[in-house]
């Protein structure tokens, strides 16, 4: 076989892989799309319409206009934009502590958190949050938003910190910093692209989280996910508005990851040392 | 400028001990290499002068003050790190100013001396780039710099040019010098490079096992080596070890050739076993001597280093320890398998204890 034939059919056999293994996420969103831009009638349609000759534009519309959308959407935006800072805050200091510290069991207390199922916490905090009179407001989303943030965030910049080469920090240390000063002046510095990465997760997860907003949210502190939901429990199942709702609650975290994707690839670290 | 002082200094970590007690005296402005083999705490040591590691007994002091419990950054210190470790998100002029910046040095004052170690080392048209964007050797002199325009009272190297190919090694080893000769800073280096030391200190420190083997000024451990460890690892290529016993007015090597040692015979020493050891270039030809079979020529141009081995022993791996090196300024048409007969110059061997590798 001639070579740019072999060359071309690797190619061709390694698209065809790819397309496989992305096809369920991917067939899933673009039936989604499907669903926002097609009349009701054509839901039910046998064989079924991936591509409606009309365009339901006011599935996008109605969504919009009705169910105090703009306001779950600001909700969505406070306790995602909260929970993401506070963890951030939190996190990205704990987890250079830990990393610093070698301090691998507090990291596996804090992994457990984790893994405790969300529900166990719901209860308790739900009566905590009644006898401090918070129910009603966004904290109680922020605050228990932060039992899946921190973690994130935490885990994350034990690994990033991890890789930074000791000897720059003590080369700052030579130099006359303070062990603060290295963390603010040199340690944080590089460590950029982590907490990028953090960020984005930490939002994501935040951003579509169910079960928490579920419990503790009011009618008028529900975020994003929850109104969707609700969308569907108390209208009959229209699908188009309810394909078009999910969308535009999925969009932010979508841009958020397609805008920040070069900033995890830059390597800040390069020119550190040897090699680098 | 100053003074440095180990006094017996130990470094444990847990039930192993790394440096053994370590005495070193450095007048201000001395260039002092610490060398010895991989993990023999040298750097270590030097880590420990840093206050990047803490002592675990006796002292350090810097110009007669104790800094065992004084952070790195109290004891106006500068490092080079063998891996240059330059902050990647800064340009070359922040690296070189971090340390200025912290302290809050006024901006004008800044510049000029950042401007005066870039003139020193050639960095001025560097300045504005990024660590990433030089190259290994660009790095290193940036390393450098920051330890400059410090004007610390104490430079630290760690192994700085472990990392730089051959040719840029031997260049930045005399910037380096040059650079000590201008600023006259007391200087400590570690190196696991025997040429390095002897090319560029004033004062060599062998260390071997978390012990001092001995100290000098190069040519003094390269004429008169305390120990056989001192004698095999100053020089290269290494010193020839012979062993075999004194008798009579010479040395009888075990396959019972002789060797003559100029009337030196340690006293009441006939018929004591010793090591007989001979530098590479202190063999001439000679018709009486050792007879040895040339097993490699190697040229270099300004010399001909030559393997020989001994006849009497064979070519298997034991016998390997027993072929000797002889380095001669000439040419020659010597070729391997033929036989050539080596005498050493006694004026210029040593004799050994086996047992205690002391000199005797």
């Amino acid at each position: 076989m001639s070579r740019p034939l072999r060359k071309l059919l690797d190619k061709a056999g390694m698209a065809v892989c790819v397309l496989l293994l992305v096809s369920p996420a991917l067939l899933f969103f673009l039936w989604m799309l499907s669903l926002s831009l097609k009349f009701e009638i054509d839901n039910g349609a046998y064989p079924p319409i991936l591509i409606p000759e009309r365009f339901a534009w006011k599935n996008y519309t109605t969504i919009l206009e009705g169910n105090s959308f703009l306001l779950y959407f600001w909700n969505s935006l406070i306790v995602t934009g909260a929970a993401t800072l506070f963890a951030l805050l939190v996190g990205v200091p704990a987890g250079y502590g830990i990393a610093r510290m070698r301090a691998h069991k507090s990291a596996v207390v804090i992994m457990i958190a984790r893994m405790t199922p969300g529900l166990s916490f719901l209860i308790p905090l739900f009566l905590l949050f009644q006898w401090l009179g918070l129910l009603g407001t966004l904290w109680p989303q922020i605050i228990i938003h932060l039992v899946v943030t921190v973690p994130i965030v935490i885990w994350i910049m034990i690994g990033y910190f991890e890789t930074t080469p000791m000897e720059l920090e003590e080369a700052a240390m030579v130099d006359g910093a303070t062990r603060w000063q290295i963390f603010a002046k040199v340690a944080l510095p590089i460590a950029k692209p982590g907490i990028v990465v953090a960020f984005i997760l930490s939002v994501i997860f935040s951003w579509n989280n169910f079960v928490f907003g579920i419990v503790l949210a009011s009618r008028e502190t529900r975020t994003l996910p929850v109104a969707v939901y609700n969308m569907l429990s108390f209208e009959q199942v229209s699908w188009g508005p309810l394909a078009a709702a999910a969308l535009v609650v999925t969009l932010p975290v979508l841009i958020l990851t397609v805008a920040a994707q070069r900033q995890i690839v830059a390597g800040l670290t390069a020119g550190a040392v040897k090699g680098g | 400028m100053a003074s440095v002082s180990i006094r017996n200094v130990r470094k444990s970590y847990g039930p192993v001990e790394i440096i053994k007690g370590v005495s070193i005296d450095i007048q201000d402005g001395e260039f002092v290499i610490l060398v010895g083999p991989s993990g023999c705490g040298k750097s270590t040591l030097l880590r420990m002068i840093a206050g990047l590691e803490e002592i675990s007994g006796g002292t350090v002091a810097i110009d007669d003050r104790v800094v065992n419990d004084m952070p790195p950054k109290d004891r106006d210190i500068a490092m080079v790190f063998q891996n240059y470790a330059l902050y990647p998100h800064m340009t070359i002029a922040d690296n070189m100013s971090f340390a200025l910046r912290l302290k809050n040095t006024a901006k004008s004052e800044i510049t000029a001396k950042v401007e005066r170690a870039a003139g020193i080392l050639g960095l001025g048209p560097l300045l504005d780039r990024f660590p990433r964007q030089l190259s290994g050797g660009q790095r290193q002199r940036v390393a450098m710099g920051r330890a400059i325009v410090r004007d610390p009272k104490v430079f630290l190297f760690d192994e700085p040019l472990s990392n730089l190919d051959a040719k840029l090694r031997v260049q930045m080893r005399t910037e380096i010098k040059e650079m000590h000769q201008r600023l006259k800073t007391t200087t400590v280096y570690v190196t696991h490079d025997q040429i390095e030391a002897m090319t560029m200190a004033d004062k060599i420190v062998v260390m071997h096992d978390g012990i001092i083997e001995q100290i000098g000024a190069p040519l003094d451990l390269y004429d008169h080596p305390a120990n056989m460890f001192v004698a095999g690892f100053i020089g290269s290529p290494a010193m020839n070890f012979i062993p075999g016993s004194i008798g009579g007015d010479g040395f009888t090597t075990e396959d019972g050739s002789r060797l003559p040692l100029g009337g030196r015979v340690p006293a009441a020493s006939d018929g004591r076993p010793a090591v007989y050891g001979v530098r590479p270039e202190h063999f001439r030809l000679a018709d009486e001597g050792l007879a040895a079979e040339v097993v490699v020529v190697e040229p270099t141009g300004s010399e001909t280093q030559m393997v020989l081995r001994p006849l009497g022993t064979k070519a298997g791996r034991e016998d390997r320890k027993r072929e000797l090196t002889w380095v001669l300024r000439e040419r020659t048409g010597a070729r391997p398998g033929e036989v050539v007969r080596i005498a050493p110059d006694p004026a210029l061997a040593h004799l050994f204890n086996p047992d205690t590798g002391l000199r005797l």
